[in-house]
Parts: C-alpha cells; structure tokens; sequence
C-alpha cells in the first residue's frame, strides 16, 4: 500500500505536514444498492409491465413502505451506535392499542365511549417513548446489554396490548380513520408522506445535532467518546426514547392500515412481514453496520426499498408466499457478505 | 501559511505548573510517592522514566482521571482540582495519549472540537451543529500547528502523523476557551512513527512551546535530547531528577533511569558468515499493492532485518510468511517443504513465532490473565487439556526473567501496563523451544531502555541457539545492531540488500535507498 502521504514528507520544502487533498469519498457501496434497485424495477416491470408499474401499485409498494421506514429510522439510530433494538413489535402492539382505545372505534358493533381526538395520538407516542426510555434506562444504568433489554421490553410491550384488549371483541377504526393512510395527497399516499417526515426529521439529527453526531461516535468508540467528555448515557437514553417514539407511531400506522386494533400489529404489517425483521434487514441491506459507526439514515431508506419492491414483484409475480420468506431471507445473508466483504482488508491494523 | 504565533507571557511568572508533594495508590501499589515538580513556561520538558515508573499514573492525574490521594496542583500560581478530564481541560491541559483516542469515523474538525462539545460551547447552540463555525475553527487551530489538513476529511482516511496532528491541534484547542497558555501533554507520540514522520513531528512540538508549556514522554532517548529543554526523571514513582537538558548526556539518563549503566549491545561477529543450509527461502513472493517480487534466505542463528517507511509493505510480507495474510504469487519454502499457502495454526506447528507490531490488538487475548495468554501458543501439553501446573511454573520463570510487572501471572493481561503487556506477549513466543524462524515486528516499540535491553538480550539468546530472525526494527540503529543481513524495502519492492559484515553500511545508505 503506498502511501502519498508518507512519499510528500521527504521533500524538504514541507512546512508542515503533507498536504491531503479534500477528500469526500463517493460511497461507492451505496451506488450498488442504487443499482440493485434499478435492477428489481427493472426486473420486475419486465416480468408484469401491466400490473408491477401501474400507479396503483406504486402507491401501494409507498404505503407497505411507510410502517417500516418510519421504525427503520429509530432502529439506524440506535444500530449507528453499536446497540440493538428489538422491542419495536411489542412497543407497536402496546402504543397500537392505547391509540385505538382512546380514539373513536367500533367494538361489537358498539361505538366506544372514549375519544381523545389527536391527544389519543400523542398518548400513543407517548407509550413508545416510555417503553424506549425503559430500554435505555436499563441498558445504561444497570449495564444489561441492549440485545437482552429489548428483547424483554418486546414482550412487556406485547403483554401491555394484551392487557389493553382484554376479553372484548375486536376493537375496529371507523372507515374514515381506516382509510386515511391510503388516501393520496399530490398523488402519494398520507402513509408515505408520514414516513418521509420522519425520514428528514433523522437525517436532520444524524447529520446536524449532536445527539446524531454523537451517537456516531459512541459506534465508533464508546471508551474513547466517553473520555472526550461525550455524555455517552445521556446520548443513549435519548436516542432509545427517540426510537421508541418512532415505533409508537409506526404502531399508530399500522393500525390504522389495519383498520382495527391488534396487540401483535407489528407481527405481520402492511408488506406482510414482521417488521422487526424487515427493518433490521433494511437497516443492514441498506450497509449500516451492526458493530456501530458507519451508516446512514438514507442507506435506510434504500433499504426498506429494496426489501419492500422485492416482496412486492414476487408476489406480483405469483410466487408462492413460502418462497418469498425464503428469498428475503436469502438477499439479507447475501448483503451482509457483501457488505463483509471490503471489510476483509480493512480488518488489518492501520499502523 | 502557519504564523508562528507568540502568546504574550501572563504578567504572573508563576511557573505553568506546580505539584507539591503528589502521592497516588492503588490498594497495596504506590504508583506515585510525594511528588514535587514544576513546568516552567513556554518550555518543553521530558519525562521519561521505565515501564511501571508511575509517568502514566503521574499523566492520569494530570488529565483528571486519577484524584491524587495527597498533595496540591497549582496552575499558573492558582490551585486547582481535577475531579473529571473536564477539569484539566477547562484548565488549559490539552493531551495526547499514548494510543489514538481519534473517533476515527468522525470528521477532523469534529475531533478537534470534541472536548468542547460535550459541553457547551460555540459551535453548537442546543443541540445543533454549526458545520461552518466548527470548520473555520479547525483550519485555524490546523494552522496553528502548521498541518495541512482539510477540516471536513474524515480521520479515518488520514495517515498516521496526520491524524497525531489532528490529536495536537485538539489538545491545543484548549486555550481558545481558557486564555490561559495551554500545557500540552505528549504521551509518547512517537512511538509509532518512522524515523522520518518522527522528525517533523519533532519539529512541530519545538514550535509548541511558543504558545505554550509540553510534557513530553518518550522512551527513544536520543529524541529526549532533541526536543527538550529540561528532563524530569522518575523511578519507582518518585522523581529521582530534575535537570536542564545541557546538563546530561544521554548515558546519564540511562543511568538515572535504570539505577545501572547501559551495556554494549553488539554481539560478537561469530554468527555472521553463516553456511547453513537456509531454514526459511522466499523467492519472488508478491501481493498486489503491498510487495512485489521479492526473495532471500534467512539460516539458523542468522537475523535479516527489514527496513522500509510506511507502505514499503514489510509488514504485509511478514504477515504473509506467518500465514495471516494470503500473497498473490511466489513460494517460500520452510526447512525444504515448499509452502504455497498456509495458516497461522500451521505456520506456529511448522516453528514459526510471529510477534506483531500491534500486540494491543494482534497479539493479546482479553479477558484471558497472563499466564494463559504467554502459553497460547503451545497450551502447556499435548492433547486436549491444559496443564494448569506447567502452565503456572513456566510463566513464574518468564516473569523473572523479562521482570514483568507486577509479578502476579494470574492477573488479566488488559491491567498490565503497555510496556509489561508486551513482555507477555514477547514470551509467548520466546519460551518455545522448537522455534525455528522469529518474525519481530518492532518487538521493542514502546518499551523504555531497561526493558529493550532485556529483551534484546533473550532475542540474542533465542538466536544463540540456533533460531533464525526476521527483524522489523524501530530504529535504523536497531536495525544494523542486529541484522546480519539488511533488506530496504521501498514502495513494495527491495531497492538494496547489504550484507553487515562485508559491506558495513551506515544508517545514512540505508536511508537513502529507503526514501
């Protein structure tokens, strides 16, 4: 490996140090997932032209998107620093309930007696934020690695909705409720415009706050951000409540995608998958490492694309439901080697 | 483009600082006794000391991150007290470690303002960034420090003397919130560097001291020398000098340090001229990007040593022969059986001993204590089970014998001090008797004079008794010491070999061929 840098400090002139070229590395990774993309468009639009790229299953494939994208972006915060959060489903089914019970809904034909309105909204993201401040509390003060808290908080999460559903009938949304995810505005689904809000809302923190920009470094380096006076608790407790709060409201969306209250809302989503499994696909497809520090929020995003179009044009495609588990699970083994592979190099030590 | 920027002296001549009667234990260890020392301004001062002297534990206590147990701080003539690194940050101490504490996935500018932005500071305003402010400032600190180096670059991409610029310019970021002149504290910056990149680090720290007072440690003497203006001394965590730099010479550090003086290290020219049949052969051995095309032969009791800068791609070739790294094309053949491509496991079976560079990382296994990681390499016996008696003798004469600190096997490897994790991990290899070929890379890296010396002395015992030596040396004058024969790699490719004893090179031909 030649070094330039080294090679420019032999020449006596040198004032100082070498000179080193304003380097803004092209992600060259990230232009393949771009490429992968196109290459299921592609795919799929030859195989069903009529059917995969109509108007109305684009808005479809945006709207499967939304619940995903909008956990996604919780879930590469929390990935970015080298934790894990695998509660999203259970805060779902916990914040999921609360919003419907509290809003106008149907139950055995009956109209309930409780309507908060929008505050039934924020109540529901209240309950994911409360749920993520648990996982954080946890992990940070009573040292319990993530993997194993969330995993716990999932089930009291899922525990929360089933104690909420009690013993009666099913609780469903009116019509209107239920309908709005789907409902267009300037051509793209309600359900899609809330998820890139949410997407901007995380690039926004990854790239402009501190909380982002720190959650960055304690990927990187938790020991070493620590002695460089970052408040490496404080960051990671904000960063779960901030991604149960996005699971609260993908709950509240998945709800009213469902058009009827469901404790297990997160198990089986708008795409049909678990979404805990689609987002942490998506997040590691998308190229954000497990072990923390590098990654993105539109890395994501391209993810969740790419998982939620293949799912799309298999079905579309008319196969077999079985095999497309199987397929999905396939490309994420196939991008996490993928995305393993350059690091094979980089594993040496830089000297 | 870098103004060598003066600081008018703060009309107090206090001294920088003042520490009086400093004393720091850890349960029965006295790493510090009632230390009394004084930084003058604008000057740079040594501290040198052996491995396990107390200058770290001296250092930490400096940074914030030790309370001393006794005695006072006084900075500029004012006492203070460093309860978190915070506190020795808002008091104007900036330091770079011993190892990189660079968020390496960060850009520089964000590393440089680090230390301020976990608290409140200027450059953010609740909770945001301001990107441009956070760069301006960077490029001014950079040019401070006389580096090129674009602010938003990220550190990962950054060479090593760049990136220990980067960790300078935020150690001296200090005095923009403090206005008070910073005390810089350089933990043995150079150890990792080449001879080269070494000097216009040298450079820089001499400029420092216009701006303010520097601590400077390091273990290469000769660069004590160099750079400093006084050397503060210490042994067994007491302070046993004090002295202006005109004062001493080089043997009287080494005497001060130690307790004894240096002995003559050359060995007897016996070994060289050697016939023997070759234990290793490399011919033509190549990996895209890291070497190319290159060939020799290393026999029983015979060294080669390696030189080359950064990128010359030593370190991959030795990696390669070890088997931890796959090369693209060429043979090596081991005591006559041609090898092609190999692991590790096989390489350590076939008597190879590997001591890598980076034993922090390469060559230590965490978690494990001491004794079991010196006999990782060979686990004590054949077969499945260790044997926990021989495992415990063995270690007990290693820690004898390289005087390894504290004298406890049992003890996890990650709580020894870096000069003394090394001597374990130098003795994993060293107590194997059926090896064959040593490869060292920088085995003395980061030791101070008494423990080179030491390790020195089994390395030249291990080749006494017959085992061949690829050498990675630290200094040039390392590398001529031991070699028998000398390769300069430049860019991947060997651009001279010198036999020692009939060609006598100087460190200046060696030099000339390596850059």
């Amino acid at each position: 490996m030649a070094n330039p840098v080294t090679q420019d400090h032999r020449q006596p002139a040198a004032t100082g140090t070498a000179p080193v070229a304003h380097r803004r590395r092209f992600e060259i990774r990230s232009l393949g997932e771009v490429g992968a993309l196109v290459v299921l468009v592609v795919v799929f639009g030859a195989l069903n032209p009529s059917t995969f790229l109509s108007v109305g299953n684009l808005q479809k494939v945006l709207d499967q998107a939304a619940t995903p994208l909008i956990v996604g972006v919780g879930a590469t915060l929390v990935i970015l620093m080298g934790c894990i959060d695998l509660s999203v489903e259970g805060v779902m089914g916990a914040a999921g309930m609360t919003f419907i019970l509290t809003t106008l809904h149907l139950r055995g034909g009956v109209e309930s007696p409780t309507d908060l309105g929008f505050l039934s909204f924020v109540l529901a993201v209240l309950v994911g934020a409360a749920l993520g401040a648990v996982n954080g509390l946890i992990h940070t003060r009573l040292k319990v690695p993530s993997f194993i808290v969330t995993l716990g908080v999932w089930f009291v999460g899922l525990g929360i909705g089933i104690i909420l559903f009690g013993t009666s009938a099913q609780p469903n949304l009116s019509d209107a409720a239920a309908q709005w995810p789907t409902r267009n505005l300037l051509g793209l689904p309600h359900s899609f415009w809330l998820a890139v809000v949410v997407a901007v809302l995380g690039v926004v923190v990854t790239r402009y706050t501190k909380l982002g920009r720190f959650a960055y470094a304690i990927g990187n380096n938790e020991d070493i951000a620590r002695s460089n006076g970052i408040p490496v608790r404080r960051i990671k407790l904000y960063v779960f409540v901030l991604a149960g709060a996005f699971s609260g409201l993908a709950g509240i969306l998945a709800i009213l995608q469902l058009g009827q209250g469901t404790p297990s809302v997160g198990a089986s989503g708008a795409a049909g998958s678990s979404t805990l499994f689609l987002t942490i696909a998506a997040v590691v497809i998308g190229g954000t490492s497990l072990a923390g520090g590098r990654g993105g929020i539109l890395r994501t995003v391209l993810g969740v694309f790419l998982l939620t179009i293949l799912n799309n044009g298999l079905l579309l495609a008319g196969v077999d439901p079985g095999y497309r588990s199987g397929v999905s699970g396939l490309v994420l083994i196939l991008a996490i080697v993928a995305a393993a592979w350059p690091l094979r190099s980089r594993l040496r030590i830089v000297k | 483009m870098s103004k060598p920027l003066t600081r008018t002296p703060e009309t107090s001549d206090a001294p920088a600082l003042t520490l009086t009667g400093i004393s720091k234990s850890f349960g029965p260890v006295t790493a510090v006794r009632n230390l009394s020392l004084q930084i003058p301004r604008n000057q740079v001062v040594g501290l040198i000391g052996e491995n396990g002297a107390g200058k770290s534990t001296l250092l930490k206590i400096l940074t914030g991150l030790h309370e001393p147990d006794s005695g006072t701080i006084e900075v500029s003539g004012r006492p203070v007290r460093f309860r978190r690194p915070q506190d020795a940050v808002a008091a104007g101490f900036g330091v770079v470690h011993q190892e990189q504490s660079l968020l390496t996935n960060l850009s520089v500018a964000e590393n440089i303002a680090m230390n301020a932005l976990g608290s409140q500071d200027a450059a953010t305003r609740y909770g945001w960034y301001r990107w441009g402010r956070l760069n301006r400032e960077a490029e001014q600190v950079l040019a401070r420090v006389g580096a090129r180096i674009d602010p938003r670059a990220t550190v990962s991409e950054l060479s090593f003397v760049d990136r220990q610029m980067v960790e300078i310019a935020r150690a001296l970021r200090v005095d923009e919130r403090t206005h008070a002149s910073p005390i810089v504290i350089l933990d043995e910056p150079t150890s990792v560097l080449e001879r080269n990149e070494t000097a216009i680090l040298e450079r820089e720290i001499a400029q420092l001291k216009h701006i303010g007072s520097v601590i400077f440690v390091s273990h290469r003497l000769d660069e004590i020398m160099r750079i400093c203006d006084r050397i503060v001394v210490m042994r067994t965590g007491e302070l046993v000098a004090d002295v202006a730099k005109d004062e001493v010479t080089e043997d009287d550090l080494f005497r001060l340090m130690i307790g004894h003086a240096a002995t003559a290290t050359r060995r007897p020219d016996a070994a060289r001229g050697n016939t023997a049949a070759p234990v290793l052969s490399v011919s033509g051995l190549t990996r895209k990007g890291e070497y190319r095309d290159v060939s020799f032969d290393v026999r029983p009791g015979h060294c080669v040593t390696i030189v080359g800068t950064l990128g010359s791609g030593r370190e991959s070739l030795c990696r390669a022969l070890f088997g931890v790294e796959p090369f693209d094309a060429g043979t090596f053949e081991l005591d006559g059986r041609t090898v092609r491509s190999w692991s590790a496991a096989e390489a350590t079976r076939a008597g190879i001993a590997y001591v890598p560079a980076e034993r922090r990382t390469e060559g230590m296994v965490g978690g494990l204590d001491a004794k079991e990681n010196m006999t990782l390499a060979r686990t004590g016996g054949k077969g499945f089970l260790l044997r926990r008696r021989a495992q415990a003798k063995l270690a007990g004469e290693w820690f004898e014998t390289l005087d390894i600190r504290p004298r406890n096997p049992d003890l996890d490897l990650a709580r020894f001090s870096g000069g003394n994790a090394q001597k374990v991990v130098m003795a994993k290899w060293l107590h194997l008797d059926g090896v064959k070929l040593m490869i060292l890379d920088h085995p003395l890296r980061g030791l101070d004079p008494g423990a080179a010396e030491t390790l020195n002395a089994q390395i030249r015992a291990a080749r006494d008794r017959g085992a061949a030596l690829i050498l990675l040396a630290d200094t040039l004058e390392e590398a001529l010491d031991h070699g028998d024969e000398i390769l300069v790699m430049r860019d991947g490719e060997v651009t001279a070999r010198f036999d020692a004893g009939r060609d006598n090179p100087t460190s200046l031909d060696l030099l000339e061929k390596m850059v």
